[in-house]
């Protein structure tokens, strides 16, 4: 059972969302094969920005919201092993508004997080590594890095 | 009362009116005239030849322009120091959200039409901004103040349903002439030219007659080969003659009535005259649909003359056969529209016929028309008494007086040699759905509704959302909307036409359903008891919501719908969903016949509803009766005819 506050909120997000988002993007309750649409679970599409290396890449990312949110954070994934030096190999993402101890506020929008993410994209954070590929690539081969990015970039293409 | 108020307060108000038809002119002249200096308007109408009678700032010059644009331009040449913002839109466009309304320090509603209204006042309670509610039908109006934690919203009270008729009434046993309108229009018009495979009961036999010879070949189909003239003679015998003396062979209905006399076509109209006349030579022009008329090949000219019953059974006759020769594509997908000329002289003629049956007085083809139409004509003082009163109860909100808010209501007879009755604003009903929290009870059989039943009758219908979401725990069910992708949509389709308990996540007896409406700010939980049996007569849409305001609305009887003749529930319940209100104009006060999604300009159709003209609010007439036991009151009886609301 979910809380009224956690629904509420959830709802409240869902309607600000289908109302106005930013281009590109994508963001809706997850829809299982017997048909069940959950709003604890929400399945997005972030595109990469354009004149980055990451531009031309919708890259899936999955919203977890816990009973407790707002007050703490959805869990944010991208498929696992997804190349970044901030995501974990798992593909979760290590961002300080995420983080319950650190940035996370509940009046954080899920239009807020996402448009997050997709700034840390192009401008990962080397003070707080999360994979081992991504970062030292990152730090030491840019050249490889950015073709790494390029080549992710075509693995996720535009959905439509 | 307007020079004694401190400029201040009206002076730096900023004020939002919707509407700008017949009380719209009034109040933004009004306004201007006293001192309001920041002015914002929304309609989303055009200007037509037919609102210039009343709206004045409009003229001829400006027939097809933006309404809320050329008001602005009027009151600007008299008043170019103030600021008007006029907005040529739907008030239900998302762009007027919450924070838009949240701008203004109080809202006046100037609309015509029950969906529209309800939509402000969910946003003013959003946006906790004071509104003040307007309407008018004929002589009478009403001013209310709605204001969030001080006085009732505009939800709380039951707005009365419309008027309607037992189905026997209608189809056996009519004592008034708008029976026979009724009649004409919903049962006989729709079985001729509507959707083919509707339920009439113009068909059903007396219960008496299966000892005769059976028919079961359907008298209406028009056969091939089968002359038009036969076709229309025969019709005519068959509703006018045959169906009368069925009704006539069940002696009991008649005991304590006057015994209808059948009539036939070869008594009144002996020869096949109606060829005289031709409809070659003279009339319409092929291929324009518009001037199609029986009356014009008949050679009649005043629509406010009588016919005689000759003369009715030729327009009969005439119409039915125009219909089947000039406008032969539309048969099937015809509904009753009170501009259709050829409609109204049909429906005039057959109901004309009808009443002389039942020996009820006739009526000419302008009478039938508005009772048909549901046509209340407007009254511009009406409206412009109550933009004047719009106003006062605008400065006292602004003024903060609270103590002396009044809700004023307009008489079309003197009360206490007063013609303006006013009464202290009445406290919010604490369970009312759309202000107060109370959830709300749904029973229903989980078993056999789906959820397209629970979204049309409840949802849309009753608690009038247009946009809703609906939730079961952290299950969506349903949502509806442009912006949803394919597969949402798709899977959304097929929720709709799941039984309650097969749904993903099934709905149960105990289960708690949380309904919200996108655009609105509406929000509402039900919960579900789920209820095995149903009263088809009592219960219609086989389920019942309890705890919501507008309870037993026309439970009554089992009714006619007036939408198209299916007595059958899905057009009955709507009918007992709509309301009262008076109405500002457009036009006449049309109550229009809400064909959803068919025939009316795309824009218009969110924003109208049936919005029927006759009841009024209950409490005045208690009120009334209060003050010197006066019932005259009581209003238009006849024009009244249900109608469906798409509320």
């Amino acid at each position: 059972m979910s809380g009224g506050i956690t629904r509420g909120r959830l709802t409240e997000e869902r309607k600000a969302w289908r109302k106005n988002h930013p281009h590109g993007f994508v963001a809706r309750p997850e829809t299982s094969s017997d048909g069940t649409v959950n709003l604890m679970v929400w399945h997005c599409l972030i595109p990469g920005k354009s004149n980055t290396d990451w531009e031309g890449g919708y890259y899936p990312l999955t919203m977890h919201f816990s009973e407790d949110y707002p007050s703490k954070p959805p869990k944010c994934k991208f498929p696992p092993n997804f190349f970044h030096p901030n995501i974990y190999p798992s593909g979760t993402v290590c961002l300080s508004i995420l983080s319950e101890d650190s940035g996370w506020r509940p009046a954080i929008t899920v239009k807020q997080v996402l448009v997050g993410i997709q700034d840390l994209l192009d401008q990962p954070n080397p003070s707080d590594p999360a994979q081992t590929d991504g970062y030292q690539l990152f730090m030491q081969q840019p050249e490889e890095y950015k073709r790494r990015v390029r080549q992710q970039a075509k693995q996720y293409p535009s959905p439509v | 009362m307007v020079s004694e108020q401190q400029p201040s307060a009206i002076e730096g108000a900023k004020v939002l009116m919707v509407g700008a038809g017949g009380i719209g002119c009034e109040l933004l002249k009004t306004l201007a005239l006293s001192g309001f200096r920041d002015i914002h308007i929304i309609d989303m109408d055009t200007i037509e030849v037919s609102n210039l009678n009343r709206q004045f700032l409009f003229r001829q010059s400006h027939v097809g322009q933006s309404k809320a644009k050329v008001a602005r331009d009027a009151v600007l040449k008299f008043r170019p120091d103030i600021s008007i913002t006029s907005y040529h839109a739907n008030v239900k466009d998302p762009d007027f959200n919450v924070d838009f309304f949240k701008q203004f320090n109080v809202v006046m509603n100037g609309l015509d039409n029950l969906d529209a209204r309800r939509h402000v006042n969910r946003l003013c309670l959003a946006a906790v901004v004071p509104l003040i509610e307007s309407g008018t039908t004929g002589f009478l109006g009403q001013v209310t103040v709605h204001i969030k934690g001080k006085t009732e919203c505009y939800e709380c009270q039951n707005k009365p349903a419309p008027k309607t008729y037992p189905v026997c009434t209608i189809t056996s046993t009519p004592s008034k002439f708008v029976h026979c309108v009724v009649w004409a229009k919903d049962l006989l018009f729709a079985k001729l030219f509507g959707p083919k495979n509707q339920e009439n009961d113009l068909n059903v036999r007396s219960s008496d007659s299966s000892s005769s010879s059976e028919q079961v070949e359907d008298v209406f189909e028009h056969k091939n080969g089968e002359e038009i003239e036969q076709y229309a003679r025969k019709i005519f015998d068959h509703v006018f003659g045959y169906n009368i003396e069925l009704a006539l062979s069940n002696e009991d209905t008649w005991k304590s009535r006057g015994r209808p006399r059948p009539i036939y076509c070869k008594d009144v109209m002996p020869t096949e005259h109606v060829h005289q006349n031709g409809n070659q030579g003279r009339g319409s022009a092929a291929g324009d649909m518009a001037s199609v008329s029986a009356m014009t090949t008949l050679g009649l000219k005043n629509p406010q003359d009588l016919w005689s019953l000759k003369e009715n059974a030729a327009v009969f006759l005439e119409a039915l056969k125009l219909f089947l020769s000039k406008r032969e594509k539309e048969i099937g997908n015809l509904s009753f529209d009170k501009d259709d000329q050829l409609a109204v002289e049909l429906v005039t003629a057959a109901a004309n016929i009808r009443a002389t049956s039942f020996g009820i007085p006739l009526h000419s083809l302008f009478e039938t028309k508005g009772i048909a139409g549901n046509i209340v004509h407007a009254v511009a003082t009406t409206n412009a008494v109550i933009a004047g009163l719009i106003v006062i109860e605008a400065i006292k909100v602004l003024e903060n007086d609270v103590k002396n808010y009044r809700m004023t209501f307009c008489l079309e007879h003197s009360s206490n040699k007063m013609l303006l009755m006013p009464v202290e604003p009445f406290e919010a009903n604490k369970s009312c759905y759309v202000c107060s929290e109370t959830p709300l009870t749904l029973e229903i059989n989980t078993h056999r509704s789906k959820l397209r039943d629970l979204v049309d009758k409840i949802v849309k219908a009753k608690l009038g959302m247009s946009s809703p979401l609906i939730m079961q725990e952290s299950t969506l069910l349903y949502e509806v909307g442009d912006d949803l992708d394919e597969g949402e949509v798709a899977n959304y389709a097929a929720n709709l036409e799941k039984v309650l308990s097969e749904l993903p996540s099934p709905v149960r007896g105990g289960t708690i359903l949380t309904v919200e409406d996108l655009q609105q700010e509406l929000k509402c939980s039900i919960n579900i008891k789920h209820r095995e049996e149903f009263d088809e007569e009592k219960e219609p849409d086989g389920m019942v919501l309890s705890g919501w305001t507008q309870a037993q609305a026309a439970e009554k009887n089992s009714k006619v719908s007036a939408d198209n003749g299916a007595s059958t529930s899905g057009a009955s319940q709507a009918a007992s969903t709509v309301p009262e209100d008076e109405d500002d104009d457009d036009d006449l006060q049309i109550i229009l016949p809400p064909v959803p999604g068919k025939k009316r300009k795309l824009s218009d159709v969110t924003a109208t509803s049936g919005v029927p003209s006759a009841a009024k609010e209950p409490k005045i007439k208690r009120k009334a009766e209060e003050i010197n036991g006066d019932k005259d009151i009581v209003m238009l009886d006849d024009g009244n005819i249900v109608k469906k609301g798409e509320a």
